[in-house]
């Protein structure tokens, strides 16, 4: 693995800018590959054995990605929206698992590890980087039961929503009044189709 | 002799070796370690390679031989059979854990509901030689994550064609495992008694009814509390039939006095089904009538008394949508009879395991 700085530079420009959250995941990242023995979880054969738990969407979620190399499409990234600056690193072979989430003390405590900044956004990216781990971040050892239907790999399970016919992959679908149904049809959906007359405005 | 005469014809594709002479070998399947009272479980995992230090423990845990595998094209081993075997057991709202241990994978419910069972399919299965599958009961609910099965293949070698034949009764009978998500949501309550009315004694059965209802993610929209009076009754239960309700709960008035009415409104209300009477105790004089799909229920009075009663075997597969008749309300018979222990350890009891 790369050192500190390489990372936080490599992740601010995969990222778009740099910010604490930055350094908050770049280093969480590190801490938690470092804890479940991986080393080089970017590169064959390590990139097949994590998995990280995700359990917000916000900056440090992006630079866990680009530290560890973990991707949605790849099925190694879970992305759990609990809004909680948290992530659980799971090494499959092994089973080992921390669960690592940054303390909100460590806001208050930034310019005491940033004395000479007066500015709180630059307090904050300074104060990050020195803070030990420990005043950081609150680690505590997890096991997460991966089922099947998580795992990376070919797709073993789909079929067809007796609704609307949607293929549902990956046991995702909910068997509600004696028929199989995707998501959106057992419990509602996140978007209203338009009107016709309102979508042929936006045409 | 519970040993199947298929398990003996599995020595081919294997060779026993003396364990002193194993060093270098990789294991064939996990070594499980038993420690009573303390652990349980794989020590070694399959695959892994036995070095000079193992060969000690392996002694200590009572390994004077150790298999090795030369597997024929018709012989699969236990771990990629098994997942073989749950894939084709697991329906929706199944899933299973990510690898086998000890050449056994655990079904579990993807999601909160009511577990299902084909029970006379998993009996099917579990005939065929060399594959097993063992599961909690028809019909119970569970939540996320609970492990509802266990399966195998019992040897550590099992023959392609046998796996093919569990495999093929699996899909043909599928769903085997399913969980039913709960799908009624609203629910409505009618309190009836003229003493509870008066005001001369006080309602108990809302926070009962409410808390079991939220247990399984159902609320109670409204109550109204009424006399004995099967006219208000049935005016009440057309009130609320053609509201946004998917359950009418009624409490009281389930039994045999003049003065109970209750069964006697939600006729008059005009259902199209009523059963009084099920084969549980407490519960005996339970009700359960429908209006279209909508289930209106009677509770009998023993519902404040005992914390389980028929109302608690019921409410889970009603709020799953199942239609239940006088049929399953006498399949309860077989264990329906609540032992009234000093601590209630339901559901981890016989109570509602119907046997019949």
């Amino acid at each position: 693995m790369d050192d500190f700085n390489t990372l936080l530079e490599g992740s601010a420009r995969a990222h778009g800018h740099l910010c604490p959250g930055q350094v908050v995941g770049v280093r969480m990242a590190m801490l938690g590959c470092r804890l479940i023995g991986l080393d080089t979880p970017r590169r064959l054969p390590q990139i097949k054995k994590l998995i990280v738990y995700v359990e917000i969407d916000r900056c440090a979620t992006d630079a866990i990605s680009y530290v560890t190399g973990v991707k949605l499409g790849r099925r190694s990234l879970k992305f759990v929206d609990n809004g909680i600056m948290a992530a659980t690193f799971v090494n499959l072979e092994s089973g080992k698992a921390f669960r690592i989430v940054s303390t909100e003390s460590s806001r208050d405590l930034a310019h005491v590890y940033a004395p000479d900044i007066d500015d709180v956004r630059l307090q904050q990216l300074d104060g990050y980087k020195n803070m030990p781990d420990d005043v950081l971040f609150s680690v505590m050892p997890v096991w997460v039961d991966v089922p099947v239907h998580d795992m990376p790999g070919p797709s073993r399970f789909k079929v067809r929503c007796d609704e609307c016919g949607a293929m549902v992959r990956d046991k995702k679908e909910v068997f509600l009044n004696e028929r199989v149904l995707c998501r959106p049809c057992a419990h509602g959906t996140y978007f209203r189709p338009l009107e016709p007359g309102a979508r042929l405005k936006i045409a | 002799m519970c040993q199947s005469h298929h398990a003996r014809r599995y020595h081919g594709g294997m060779t026993k070796i003396n364990v002193e002479e194993a060093v270098g070998t990789r294991l064939a399947h996990d070594i499980t370690e038993i420690r009573p009272g303390e652990f349980k479980g794989p020590s070694f995992r399959r695959g892994h390679k036995v070095e000079e230090q193992d060969v000690c423990r392996l002694m200590r845990l009572g390994k004077r031989h150790l298999y090795t595998l030369d597997l024929k094209a018709d012989q699969i081993h236990e771990d990629d059979a098994v997942v073989e075997l749950a894939t084709a057991l697991a329906g929706p709202g199944i899933t299973f854990g990510r690898a086998p241990s000890e050449g056994k994978l655990q079904l579990q419910a993807a999601y909160t509901g009511l577990l299902k069972i084909n029970t006379q399919a998993l009996v099917a299965f579990n005939l065929i030689s060399d594959v097993m599958c063992a599961a909690m009961h028809d019909n119970v609910p569970v939540s996320q994550g609970q492990i509802v099965a266990g399966t195998r293949a019992i040897p550590l070698v099992i023959e392609r064609q046998v796996l093919n034949e569990a495999v093929a009764l699996a899909r043909k009978q599928a769903p085997i495992f399913s969980v039913k998500a709960y799908h009624l949501k609203n629910a409505r309550l009618v309190i009836t008694g003229n003493e509870v009315y008066e005001g001369l004694i006080e309602d108990r059965f809302e926070a009962i009814v409410k808390d079991k209802l939220a247990a399984f993610g159902a609320s109670l929209r409204e109550t109204v509390m009424l006399p004995d009076d099967p006219e208000l009754i049935a005016n009440t239960v057309r009130r609320f039939s053609a509201a946004d309700t998917d359950m009418i709960i009624t409490t009281g008035g389930m039994s045999v006095d003049p003065d109970d009415m209750t069964r006697h409104g939600i006729r008059r209300a005009g259902v199209d089904t009523l059963h009084y009477g099920a084969a549980v105790l407490p519960g005996a004089m339970f009700q359960l009538a429908y209006k279209g799909t909508m289930p209106i229920v009677g509770i009998p009075a023993c519902g404040l008394y005992h914390q389980i009663t028929i109302f608690d075997l019921v409410l889970p597969r009603l709020l799953a949508g199942e239609i239940l008749d006088n049929r399953d309300l006498a399949r309860f018979a077989v264990g329906g009879l609540c032992l009234d222990c000093p601590t209630c350890r339901y559901p981890a009891c016989p109570m509602g395991k119907t046997g019949c």
